[in-house]
């Protein structure tokens, strides 16, 4: 009783958004639940997807620590992305043309070095200037990495790629021989659709406890910097950069600290990717990526670590979702070449109806236990209203 | 200064701030802020003629002049938002010039402007923690490697501009949207929020610009009270009866340069002045 009674209070004291996006993935959810039991969707290959997701939500968070904390405009989220993948393939990968046969931590420190390295070495003329120097340095910064990876072959193998990347816990007690050590089980919930469960899905159960550590990390990180004095501080820079100058902040600073940590998040999404894919090449580095990174960061609302995971996650689901209508054979066309247009006319969408994003920050951000000792409770925006009261 | 022992049952931080400024002031150099041949041009135009002036420790000095006087370009010059063509700024006895806008902050030189600046998503209070300088929170690794000093601070923080707020007549806007308040309100919330900063001399760039009267008093009241407690002021203002019954000495500037300096009375009696205003030129 008494729990059901907690359930209701924290029900009715969510926004109307987060009762919203409460509710339509609980739905989601239930509809992939029937997708699996009844077999229609093959759970090896449902992991693969969330293990994407995860990769979204990753890039997401990452920018959304450049551009919904300090505003700043990065177009070369694919290129963070490829030094991460890049770089986590040519220190592991048997077959990589430099260095090569490292263990994957290594390579997931070097990546990630790398990708902060890059990020200051971009940040160092542009983050001075103004907000748009950067947009068209970064955009830049995109292609040259790009073209980098595709034609100096004597590094990179160029269009070719990098194989025989090992799986991330390859090496590792227990781990490295879980998939094969777990028994084969054939679950039978409806008759003449059997699901599976081998090798390949323990495998895959692998790679998503991978990319779960690393979005819970990254998230909790992001939490914590973002309702800290920290993260105050950048969302001034925002608003208005002078103000924050005038106020005695150092704002390059900020800025850069904000920006390579976006960034180094980012590359955790390619190292993640290497070890997901035992392949990476040139076209992982394809624009497109960053695109739909952006769309995911406006659409989850910038500014919100929430929105970015909710944004990277209904990107994927789009792109990949949308592989499924053509089996609905009264559909009378062919529908998966139209997935751009559809992540198109949901931006749009989205931007005419609720620019600020699904699920923009809703509360008060100021650090949790100093507010719990003041006087005053943690206030909502108050252009945020609660779904719970509609007596007003 | 036997206005601050009446004031002494109003508590902490603040008080002690304004103590230590009575106590110690004869360690600290009279003049806080000194200007000297201070110069700007903008291609031809010059927009700081070799500007001189001082401001004392513990008065309020007015900075007036015509329109293009050069008044915000000298505010700009000091508070290191604008790189000087030549001249000195010199804050509390250490040089400032052409130092970044965070360094000068950091000798205690604090700014407002002139168009009250909207921080969206923040509420009043959050937009008022802002101002604390060197808070350990604002240290990315410190919020992993020793939250407790986060924490401490950030509640100190909070008890503070709670106060302020409250001493400001404002404690009621403390959980509003910082940007559905007044515009009258917002000159308020900057003038609190600079104060969190624990400046020993603040900038107000026309701070009752476009501000009702009631509001008026209240902000001259306040910068009286702030002035009593030991903050010292330099403000611009178009306004001359907020000027003239709030600022003294009052300098004047004219064409970038200094044109006079002088008491309330002096300056509104002065024929140099008077043709300034009416176009005349010197």
């Amino acid at each position: 009783m008494s729990r059901l009674d907690n359930w209701v209070d924290y029900w009715s004291d969510l926004t109307r958004a987060e009762q919203g996006v409460t509710g339509s993935i609980a739905l989601f959810a239930a509809v992939l639940l029937v997708g699996l039991v009844t077999g229609g969707l093959n759970p090896t290959y449902f992991l693969f997807l969330v293990g994407l997701a995860g990769m979204y939500a990753l890039m997401s968070l990452g920018l959304n620590s450049q551009w919904g904390f300090s505003g700043l405009i990065n177009f070369s989220v694919a290129a963070f992305f490829g030094i991460g993948a890049y770089g986590a393939a040519l220190m592991t990968s048997d077959s990589a043309p430099i260095l090569g046969g490292f263990d994957p931590i290594l390579g997931l420190v070097v990546a990630l070095s790398l990708a902060a390295v890059m990020a200051v070495l971009i940040g160092v003329p542009t983050l001075r200037l103004r907000a748009d120097y950067l947009a068209i340095a970064s955009l830049g910064l995109a292609e040259v990495v790009r073209l980098l990876v595709l034609n100096e072959r004597q590094w990179t193998n160029g269009s070719g790629g990098v194989r025989g990347i090992p799986r991330f816990f390859d090496g590792w007690p227990v781990l490295s021989t879980f998939p094969q050590a777990m028994p084969g089980l054939e679950i039978v919930i409806i008759l003449g659709s059997p699901i599976e469960l081998g090798t390949p899905f323990y495998q895959m159960l692998l790679n998503i406890s991978l990319v779960a550590i690393f979005v819970g990390a990254s998230y909790l990180v992001l939490r914590r910097a973002h309702r800290s004095p920290w993260g105050r501080v950048l969302r001034t820079i925002r608003s208005d950069e002078d103000l924050a100058r005038a106020l005695g902040k150092n704002t390059y600073s900020f800025k850069m600290q904000s920006f390579v940590l976006g960034s180094v998040i980012m590359a955790l999404a390619g190292v993640f990717y290497a070890h997901l894919n035992l392949f990476v090449s040139p076209g992982d580095l394809n624009p497109i990526t960053t695109f739909y990174v952006w769309v995911a960061v406006i659409l989850g609302g910038s500014g919100s670590n929430r929105g970015a995971l909710f944004g990277g996650i209904v990107v994927v689901t789009i792109r990949e979702g949308t592989r499924f209508l053509n089996e609905f054979a009264w559909i009378p066309f062919d529908t998966a070449p139209l997935r751009l247009l559809m992540i198109g006319v949901l931006i749009v969408l989205v931007m005419k109806f609720r620019p600020q994003g699904i699920l923009p920050p809703q509360r008060e951000l100021i650090w949790p236990d100093a507010i719990e000792g003041s006087e005053t409770e943690p206030e909502r925006h108050t252009n945020q209203q609660p779904g719970g009261d509609t007596n007003e | 200064m036997s206005e601050i022992d009446t004031t002494a049952d109003t508590q902490t931080a603040e008080q002690s701030t304004a103590e230590e400024a009575t106590t110690e002031q004869s360690d600290e150099p009279e003049i806080v802020l000194e200007v000297q041949d201070l110069q700007k041009s903008f291609g031809g135009l010059v927009a700081t003629d070799h500007a001189t002036f001082e401001v004392e420790r513990g008065t309020i000095t007015g900075l007036i002049g015509p329109n293009g006087a050069g008044k915000s370009t000298i505010f700009n010059l000091i508070s290191g938002f604008y790189e000087s063509d030549g001249g000195s700024v010199i804050v509390n006895g250490t040089g400032v010039t052409n130092m970044e806008p965070y360094e000068v902050a950091e000798q205690g030189l604090i700014r407002t402007f002139q168009t009250p600046r909207k921080l969206e998503g923040m509420t009043v209070r959050e937009a008022m923690l802002i101002g604390p300088r060197n808070q350990p929170g604002e240290s990315f690794l410190t919020l992993f490697t020793n939250p407790d000093a986060v924490n401490e601070a950030e509640s100190a923080n909070l008890a503070d501009a709670q106060r302020i707020l409250e001493e400001f007549e404002i404690d009621h806007l403390a959980t509003q949207p910082a940007t559905d308040i007044s515009g009258g309100q917002m000159k308020l919330v900057e003038l609190a929020r600079a104060m969190l900063a624990e400046p020993e001399i603040l900038l107000l760039d026309e701070p009752v610009a476009g501000v009702n009267p009631t509001l008026r008093k209240t902000l001259a009241e306040q910068i009286r009270r702030l002035n009593d407690q030991g903050t010292t002021f330099l403000l611009i203002e178009h306004d001359m009866e907020f000027v003239m019954s709030l600022a003294d000495p009052v300098v004047v500037l004219n064409q970038g340069s200094v044109l006079m300096e002088g008491t309330p009375d002096e300056i509104q009696t002065d024929d140099r002045v008077i043709s300034a205003y009416l176009g005349g030129g010197t």
